[in-house]
Protein backbone atom coordinates (compact mmCIF):
# COMPACT_ATOMS: atom_id res chain seq x y z
CA UNK A 1 0.00 0.00 0.00
CA UNK A 2 1.25 3.16 -0.96
CA UNK A 3 1.95 5.66 2.26
CA UNK A 4 2.02 9.12 2.12
CA UNK A 5 5.02 11.31 0.27
CA UNK A 6 8.20 11.52 1.77
CA UNK A 7 10.30 14.61 2.13
CA UNK A 8 14.15 14.34 2.24
CA UNK A 9 14.33 16.40 5.37
CA UNK A 10 11.95 13.82 7.09
CA UNK A 11 14.56 11.07 6.90
CA UNK A 12 17.75 10.92 8.89
CA UNK A 13 20.24 8.21 9.46
CA UNK A 14 18.43 4.92 10.85
CA UNK A 15 15.07 5.65 9.68
CA UNK A 16 13.09 2.22 8.87
CA UNK A 17 11.16 1.53 6.26
CA UNK A 18 7.52 -0.04 6.88
CA UNK A 19 8.32 -3.35 6.73
CA UNK A 20 6.51 -5.87 3.38
CA UNK A 21 5.20 -8.81 3.38
CA UNK A 22 4.77 -11.27 0.63
CA UNK A 23 3.44 -14.57 0.24
CA UNK A 24 3.53 -16.36 -3.06
CA UNK A 25 1.77 -18.81 -4.79
CA UNK A 26 1.95 -21.39 -7.40
CA UNK A 27 -0.49 -19.06 -9.24
CA UNK A 28 1.77 -15.78 -8.57
CA UNK A 29 4.59 -17.55 -9.73
CA UNK A 30 3.32 -19.07 -13.42
CA UNK A 31 1.78 -15.19 -13.58
CA UNK A 32 5.21 -13.91 -13.33
CA UNK A 33 6.94 -16.15 -15.48
CA UNK A 34 4.30 -16.12 -18.49
CA UNK A 35 4.35 -12.13 -18.41
CA UNK A 36 8.39 -12.24 -18.21
CA UNK A 37 8.33 -15.04 -20.68
CA UNK A 38 11.02 -16.96 -18.59
CA UNK A 39 9.94 -20.60 -19.46
CA UNK A 40 12.13 -21.81 -16.88
CA UNK A 41 10.59 -25.28 -15.27
CA UNK A 42 11.83 -24.42 -12.13
CA UNK A 43 9.42 -21.83 -11.56
CA UNK A 44 5.99 -23.60 -12.58
CA UNK A 45 6.83 -27.41 -13.02
CA UNK A 46 6.98 -28.89 -9.40
CA UNK A 47 7.93 -32.17 -10.75
CA UNK A 48 10.53 -30.84 -12.75
CA UNK A 49 11.67 -28.82 -10.07
CA UNK A 50 12.11 -31.78 -7.12
CA UNK A 51 13.81 -32.82 -10.60
CA UNK A 52 16.66 -30.15 -9.75
CA UNK A 53 16.79 -30.73 -6.03
CA UNK A 54 14.03 -27.36 -4.83
CA UNK A 55 11.65 -28.76 -2.48
CA UNK A 56 8.84 -26.59 -4.91
CA UNK A 57 8.60 -23.92 -7.56
CA UNK A 58 11.19 -21.46 -7.26
CA UNK A 59 10.31 -17.77 -6.52
CA UNK A 60 11.99 -15.92 -9.81
CA UNK A 61 15.02 -13.64 -8.92
CA UNK A 62 13.59 -11.29 -10.96
CA UNK A 63 10.02 -11.18 -7.86
CA UNK A 64 12.90 -10.94 -5.27
CA UNK A 65 14.18 -7.59 -6.58
CA UNK A 66 10.28 -6.10 -7.18
CA UNK A 67 9.21 -7.30 -3.79
CA UNK A 68 12.41 -4.71 -2.54
CA UNK A 69 11.42 -1.93 -4.47
CA UNK A 70 7.96 -2.28 -3.95
CA UNK A 71 8.79 -2.18 -0.39
CA UNK A 72 11.27 0.74 -1.14
CA UNK A 73 8.79 2.96 -3.12
CA UNK A 74 5.51 2.04 -0.82
CA UNK A 75 7.41 4.04 1.61
CA UNK A 76 9.04 6.78 0.10
CA UNK A 77 6.06 7.29 -2.26
CA UNK A 78 4.76 8.53 -5.97
CA UNK A 79 6.96 11.51 -5.97
CA UNK A 80 10.24 9.45 -5.13
CA UNK A 81 12.53 8.37 -7.85
CA UNK A 82 14.04 5.13 -7.78
CA UNK A 83 17.68 5.58 -8.56
CA UNK A 84 19.38 2.28 -8.27
CA UNK A 85 18.30 -0.93 -6.56
CA UNK A 86 20.77 -3.85 -6.20
CA UNK A 87 20.63 -7.37 -4.37
CA UNK A 88 21.81 -10.85 -4.28
CA UNK A 89 19.55 -14.29 -4.19
CA UNK A 90 21.46 -15.73 -1.13
CA UNK A 91 18.64 -18.52 -0.39
CA UNK A 92 15.65 -19.78 -2.21
CA UNK A 93 12.25 -18.51 -1.98
CA UNK A 94 9.26 -21.21 -2.71
CA UNK A 95 6.17 -20.61 -3.32
CA UNK A 96 3.90 -21.29 0.05
CA UNK A 97 7.22 -19.46 2.17
CA UNK A 98 6.28 -15.73 4.07
CA UNK A 99 8.80 -13.34 2.98
CA UNK A 100 9.00 -9.90 4.78
CA UNK A 101 11.03 -7.31 3.23
CA UNK A 102 12.57 -4.43 5.62
CA UNK A 103 14.95 -1.58 5.21
CA UNK A 104 16.57 1.24 6.91
CA UNK A 105 18.05 4.18 5.59
CA UNK A 106 22.00 3.79 5.98
CA UNK A 107 23.13 7.59 4.51
CA UNK A 108 21.39 10.38 3.33
CA UNK A 109 22.86 13.11 1.05
CA UNK A 110 22.87 16.55 -1.01
CA UNK A 111 23.90 16.61 -4.31
CA UNK A 112 23.38 19.77 -6.66
CA UNK A 113 20.28 20.63 -4.18
CA UNK A 114 18.92 17.30 -5.33
CA UNK A 115 18.01 14.80 -2.07
CA UNK A 116 19.00 11.04 -1.93
CA UNK A 117 19.14 8.26 0.36
CA UNK A 118 20.75 5.33 0.29
CA UNK A 119 18.56 2.20 1.89
CA UNK A 120 19.93 -1.12 2.80
CA UNK A 121 17.64 -3.96 2.79
CA UNK A 122 16.76 -7.62 3.33
CA UNK A 123 14.39 -9.95 2.60
CA UNK A 124 13.83 -12.52 4.99
CA UNK A 125 11.61 -15.73 5.11
CA UNK A 126 9.33 -17.46 7.75
CA UNK A 127 12.63 -18.57 9.61
CA UNK A 128 14.37 -15.48 9.44
CA UNK A 129 16.42 -17.15 6.52
CA UNK A 130 18.29 -14.39 4.44
CA UNK A 131 16.55 -14.49 0.96
CA UNK A 132 17.84 -11.42 -0.49
CA UNK A 133 19.85 -9.18 1.15
CA UNK A 134 19.54 -5.24 -1.42
CA UNK A 135 20.61 -1.94 -1.46
CA UNK A 136 18.80 1.43 -3.04
CA UNK A 137 18.85 4.58 -3.72
CA UNK A 138 16.51 6.87 -3.61
CA UNK A 139 15.61 10.64 -5.00
CA UNK A 140 13.19 12.45 -2.57
CA UNK A 141 11.62 15.30 -3.03
CA UNK A 142 12.22 18.65 -0.50
CA UNK A 143 10.39 20.50 0.81
CA UNK B 1 29.70 -34.09 -15.42
CA UNK B 2 28.60 -34.86 -18.87
CA UNK B 3 29.73 -31.36 -20.27
CA UNK B 4 32.92 -29.51 -19.78
CA UNK B 5 33.04 -26.58 -17.73
CA UNK B 6 36.20 -25.19 -18.78
CA UNK B 7 35.11 -25.95 -22.61
CA UNK B 8 32.18 -23.38 -22.25
CA UNK B 9 34.05 -21.04 -20.37
CA UNK B 10 36.10 -20.43 -23.19
CA UNK B 11 32.99 -20.34 -25.74
CA UNK B 12 31.59 -17.89 -23.58
CA UNK B 13 34.81 -16.04 -23.53
CA UNK B 14 35.02 -15.79 -26.63
CA UNK B 15 31.52 -13.52 -26.72
CA UNK B 16 32.70 -11.04 -24.14
CA UNK B 17 31.92 -7.69 -24.84
CA UNK B 18 30.16 -7.96 -28.55
CA UNK B 19 26.71 -5.85 -28.27
CA UNK B 20 23.96 -7.37 -29.51
CA UNK B 21 21.20 -4.60 -30.61
CA UNK B 22 17.38 -6.28 -29.62
CA UNK B 23 14.54 -4.14 -30.62
CA UNK B 24 12.16 -4.15 -27.45
CA UNK B 25 9.67 -2.36 -29.45
CA UNK B 26 6.66 0.40 -27.98
CA UNK B 27 5.84 -0.34 -24.66
CA UNK B 28 2.13 -0.59 -23.90
CA UNK B 29 0.33 -0.45 -20.75
CA UNK B 30 -1.14 -3.73 -20.80
CA UNK B 31 1.90 -5.40 -20.70
CA UNK B 32 3.04 -3.46 -17.86
CA UNK B 33 0.48 -3.38 -16.01
CA UNK B 34 0.00 -7.20 -16.38
CA UNK B 35 3.79 -7.27 -15.05
CA UNK B 36 2.76 -5.34 -11.98
CA UNK B 37 -0.19 -7.21 -10.90
CA UNK B 38 1.87 -10.83 -11.23
CA UNK B 39 3.87 -8.72 -9.08
CA UNK B 40 1.40 -8.21 -6.44
CA UNK B 41 2.58 -4.29 -6.59
CA UNK B 42 -0.64 -1.77 -7.02
CA UNK B 43 1.31 1.46 -7.16
CA UNK B 44 -1.08 3.97 -8.93
CA UNK B 45 1.90 5.27 -10.84
CA UNK B 46 1.67 2.18 -12.97
CA UNK B 47 -2.33 2.45 -13.65
CA UNK B 48 -3.70 5.92 -12.94
CA UNK B 49 -2.70 8.34 -15.69
CA UNK B 50 -3.97 11.27 -13.58
CA UNK B 51 -1.75 10.28 -10.38
CA UNK B 52 1.44 9.66 -13.25
CA UNK B 53 0.36 13.11 -14.47
CA UNK B 54 0.52 14.94 -10.93
CA UNK B 55 4.13 13.33 -10.56
CA UNK B 56 5.41 14.86 -13.54
CA UNK B 57 4.83 12.28 -16.05
CA UNK B 58 3.03 12.06 -18.88
CA UNK B 59 1.16 9.14 -18.71
CA UNK B 60 1.43 5.82 -16.46
CA UNK B 61 4.57 4.22 -15.68
CA UNK B 62 6.35 1.35 -16.24
CA UNK B 63 7.07 -1.02 -12.88
CA UNK B 64 10.99 -0.23 -12.22
CA UNK B 65 11.84 -3.83 -12.58
CA UNK B 66 9.71 -4.37 -15.95
CA UNK B 67 12.18 -4.20 -18.61
CA UNK B 68 15.23 -5.72 -16.87
CA UNK B 69 12.82 -8.61 -15.91
CA UNK B 70 11.38 -9.54 -19.61
CA UNK B 71 14.14 -12.40 -20.58
CA UNK B 72 12.87 -12.01 -24.34
CA UNK B 73 11.28 -9.47 -26.71
CA UNK B 74 11.04 -12.11 -29.86
CA UNK B 75 8.11 -14.35 -30.43
CA UNK B 76 10.72 -16.56 -29.06
CA UNK B 77 11.64 -20.54 -30.57
CA UNK B 78 9.19 -23.37 -31.10
CA UNK B 79 8.73 -25.75 -27.91
CA UNK B 80 10.91 -28.11 -29.25
CA UNK B 81 13.91 -25.79 -29.67
CA UNK B 82 13.75 -24.93 -25.66
CA UNK B 83 16.54 -27.17 -23.44
CA UNK B 84 15.09 -29.71 -20.85
CA UNK B 85 14.70 -26.94 -18.32
CA UNK B 86 12.31 -25.37 -20.82
CA UNK B 87 14.98 -22.18 -21.29
CA UNK B 88 15.30 -21.35 -24.52
CA UNK B 89 18.56 -22.60 -26.31
CA UNK B 90 19.16 -19.87 -29.05
CA UNK B 91 17.03 -16.86 -28.80
CA UNK B 92 18.82 -13.00 -28.79
CA UNK B 93 20.25 -12.98 -25.25
CA UNK B 94 20.75 -16.85 -24.89
CA UNK B 95 23.73 -18.02 -22.97
CA UNK B 96 26.10 -20.91 -24.47
CA UNK B 97 25.62 -23.01 -21.88
CA UNK B 98 24.03 -26.06 -23.02
CA UNK B 99 24.23 -28.84 -20.62
CA UNK B 100 24.03 -27.14 -17.48
CA UNK B 101 21.78 -25.32 -14.82
CA UNK B 102 21.51 -21.38 -14.29
CA UNK B 103 20.63 -19.62 -11.83
CA UNK B 104 19.92 -15.95 -11.72
CA UNK B 105 22.78 -14.44 -8.75
CA UNK B 106 21.84 -11.34 -8.09
CA UNK B 107 21.44 -7.77 -10.01
CA UNK B 108 22.59 -4.28 -10.26
CA UNK B 109 19.84 -1.49 -11.55
CA UNK B 110 20.34 2.25 -12.82
CA UNK B 111 16.89 3.97 -13.05
CA UNK B 112 17.42 6.91 -15.64
CA UNK B 113 13.76 7.63 -16.32
CA UNK B 114 11.24 5.62 -16.35
CA UNK B 115 9.74 4.70 -19.27
CA UNK B 116 5.62 5.75 -20.24
CA UNK B 117 3.30 4.30 -21.90
CA UNK B 118 3.96 4.17 -26.38
CA UNK B 119 7.82 4.51 -25.02
CA UNK B 120 9.85 2.86 -27.91
CA UNK B 121 12.39 1.17 -26.40
CA UNK B 122 15.70 -0.62 -27.64
CA UNK B 123 18.36 -2.77 -25.71
CA UNK B 124 21.89 -3.52 -26.29
CA UNK B 125 22.63 -6.66 -24.31
CA UNK B 126 26.41 -7.98 -23.67
CA UNK B 127 28.15 -10.90 -21.73
CA UNK B 128 30.75 -8.72 -19.69
CA UNK B 129 32.31 -11.21 -17.87
CA UNK B 130 32.36 -14.82 -17.31
CA UNK B 131 34.81 -16.71 -14.65
CA UNK B 132 35.25 -20.42 -13.65
CA UNK B 133 35.57 -20.97 -9.62
CA UNK B 134 35.46 -23.32 -7.32
CA UNK B 135 32.56 -23.66 -5.12
CA UNK B 136 31.24 -25.52 -2.16
CA UNK B 137 29.68 -28.43 -4.31
CA UNK B 138 31.84 -28.28 -7.05
CA UNK B 139 33.12 -26.06 -10.44
CA UNK B 140 30.99 -23.31 -11.51
CA UNK B 141 31.05 -20.23 -13.82
CA UNK B 142 29.77 -16.96 -12.89
CA UNK B 143 28.57 -15.17 -15.73
CA UNK B 144 27.91 -11.47 -15.88
CA UNK B 145 25.65 -10.09 -18.37
CA UNK B 146 24.66 -5.77 -19.09
CA UNK B 147 21.59 -4.98 -20.75
CA UNK B 148 21.08 -1.38 -21.54
CA UNK B 149 17.33 -0.12 -22.12
CA UNK B 150 17.33 3.45 -24.30
CA UNK B 151 14.53 5.05 -25.74
CA UNK B 152 14.08 6.51 -29.22
CA UNK B 153 16.31 8.89 -29.11
CA UNK B 154 19.00 7.10 -27.52
CA UNK B 155 18.72 8.25 -24.00
CA UNK B 156 19.24 5.47 -21.43
CA UNK B 157 16.27 4.87 -19.48
CA UNK B 158 17.55 1.30 -16.88
CA UNK B 159 21.29 -0.35 -17.14
CA UNK B 160 21.16 -3.57 -15.35
CA UNK B 161 24.06 -6.13 -14.55
CA UNK B 162 22.91 -9.19 -14.08
CA UNK B 163 24.70 -12.64 -12.97
CA UNK B 164 23.83 -15.98 -13.04
CA UNK B 165 25.56 -18.85 -11.96
CA UNK B 166 26.24 -22.23 -14.45
CA UNK B 167 26.91 -25.92 -12.76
Amino acid sequence: MQSAQLLFEDVRVGSVLAPLIKRPTTAQLFRFSAVTWNAHRIHYDKPYALVEGYPDVLVQSHLHGCFLAQAVMDWAGPQAHLAGLRWQNRAIAVAGDVLTCTGEVIKVELRDGLGFVECQLEERNQDNTLCAPGWARVRLPRR
Amino acid sequence: MSVSLSLIYEQIKRELNKPRRISVGTLQRREFQRFAVASDDHNPLFFDDTVARACGYPAVVAPPLYLSSVMGWEAGPPQEALRLDGTPAADATALAIEGLRLMGAGQELEFHRPPTDGTEVVMEFSVSNVELKQGRSGALLVIEVQKKYLDGAGLPLVTCRENFIAR
